[in-house]
């Protein structure tokens, strides 16, 4: 038996979600680099979609469903405790620009409240992508002494994603931190991470412009000689829908 | 899980009664849903909410837990609904593999899970249509020829194979805790589920592109 046939074995055992807990952590790794595994298994997926309606429907208690669409419909925003935040920056931003260019030396302040206004407009950039998002994924990196973390927020509106990278220290010399999106054909090379122990690193990625559905996203430790559109370093995170 | 009397083969579903979202209503719910439509929520609940609530009850083995995981699930759909007008996958399934994985990760977290389970074995298995819902037309239900359909590919399985998938899909008990619950070792759990998936992909593939 090879290694490959262990995944091969164990395919339906992931769809089944039946894998023990080391084992599905070895198979979703896998995954990230067997471009036939991951096809089979969608494909597995899609066969079996259905399965779940083997078991009998049960009838709801009356009014189930205005109960539970006022229960959701009624739920405050999850993002509403973010806009405080927001708005307590953009005001200080704005003040700080303000008091700036009251002072004598107004032709370097304006190029210091333009820069200013330029992070402004970014911070509410990336602010709108953290407040669409749909979906919000995250998974631990370890790394020797130190305990990371990927989090990622999708918002299909936009088709951007907002990426913070945090708890890793800076890559080693000859290494780049790397992020993949992984797709239904394969993983799509994106951006290098600038990692700094003490602070999150922020991206706002746009989808990469592959036709195949985007399906999760990894991040990788690579030599910084490898330019190639595979990850052939250490895989550090990644996260599938 | 025996079979049901009267059960009929993959290709023998009865038509009569047969009652289903059409694709463009499917469709026409999606769009209302991406619109953030409250009412197409509504309608959404009242046409899932009796498949949902069936996978969970019988994972769960708890009404209220599995209410509680339903009502979640329909959150979550809500909260996602911008990605809904991605057609690639049926809403339905979608929902039922939110809300088995939920209901897996519940389970997963009781530490007592055997007793769970022997309240599981006392609930009933796959629940028997008649008996919670006798008073519901069925085969009016939204779904209901999709549900004879898995059933009966279910009830075409080997005894060993259609428990193996019991325990496993609609239990989510582990590969060591299927060995152990059946006293047969972990290798033969694999094949056996291994060989019902490959027949189940086979008898189900004609209802892959079906809707509510």
């Amino acid at each position: 038996m090879t290694t490959h046939d262990w995944y091969v074995e164990n395919r339906a055992g992931h769809v089944a979600r039946s894998l023990e807990p080391a084992e599905e952590r070895t198979f979703r790794d896998h995954l990230v680099r067997c471009d036939e595994c991951a096809r089979e298994v969608a494909r597995l997926e899609r066969e079996l979609a259905w399965l779940p309606m083997g078991v009998a429907p049960v009838a709801p208690a009356p009014g189930l469903a205005r109960r539970m669409a006022g229960a959701i419909l009624d739920r405050p925003s999850r993002w509403r405790r973010y806009l405080p935040l927001g708005a307590a920056a953009a005001v200080a931003l704005v003040a700080a620009g303000v008091a700036l260019a009251g002072s004598d030396e107004r032709r370097d302040l304006r190029v210091l409240l333009a820069a200013r206004e330029q992070e402004l407009v970014a911070l509410q950039d990336t602010l709108s992508v953290l407040r669409q998002a749909h979906q919000v994924l995250q998974t631990r990196i370890s790394m020797g002494d130190h305990q990371g973390g990927l989090l990622i927020f999708q918002d299909a509106g936009s088709h951007r994603w907002a990426v913070i990278v945090h708890g890793l220290p800076p890559a080693p010399t000859g290494s780049v931190y790397q992020f993949w999106f992984i797709t239904e054909t394969g993983m799509v090379r994106s951006v290098e991470v600038d990692a700094e122990t003490r602070r999150p690193a922020f991206l706002t990625l746009p989808m990469p412009g592959v036709s195949a559905p985007v399906m999760g996203a990894a991040l990788t430790m690579e030599p910084v000689v490898n330019r190639s559109s595979e990850p052939r370093g250490v895989m550090l995170a990644h996260v599938v829908f | 899980m025996p079979p049901r009397p009267g059960d009929a083969g993959p290709s023998d579903v009865p038509s009569a009664g047969r009652r289903r979202l059409t694709l463009a209503g499917e469709a026409s719910l999606r769009r209302r849903l991406v619109a953030r439509d409250e009412q197409a929520l509504v309608e959404l609940i009242e046409v899932a909410s009796p498949w949902l609530l069936g996978v969970t009850q019988s994972m769960l083995s708890d009404p209220d837990e599995a209410e509680e995981v339903v009502l979640q699930v329909f959150a979550s759909a809500w909260d996602r609904a911008g990605s809904l007008g991605d057609e690639h996958e049926s809403l339905l399934p979608w929902l039922l593999r939110i809300a088995r994985n939920r209901a897996i990760d519940r389970l997963r977290r009781r530490r007592r899970w055997r007793l769970k389970l022997a309240r599981a074995d006392a609930y009933g298995e796959l629940t028997p249509p008649s008996a919670p819902t006798a008073e519901v037309d069925e085969a009016g239900r939204p779904g209901w020829h999709v549900h004879e359909s898995v059933h009966a590919a279910l009830a075409a399985l080997p005894d060993e194979q259609r428990e193996a998938v019991r325990l496993a899909y609609f239990r989510g008990l582990t590969h060591s805790e299927i060995a152990s619950e059946l006293g047969i070792p972990m290798g033969t759990v694999k094949t056996r589920l291994r060989l019902a998936f490959g027949k189940l992909r086979v008898t189900l593939a004609h209802i892959k592109d079906w809707v509510l």
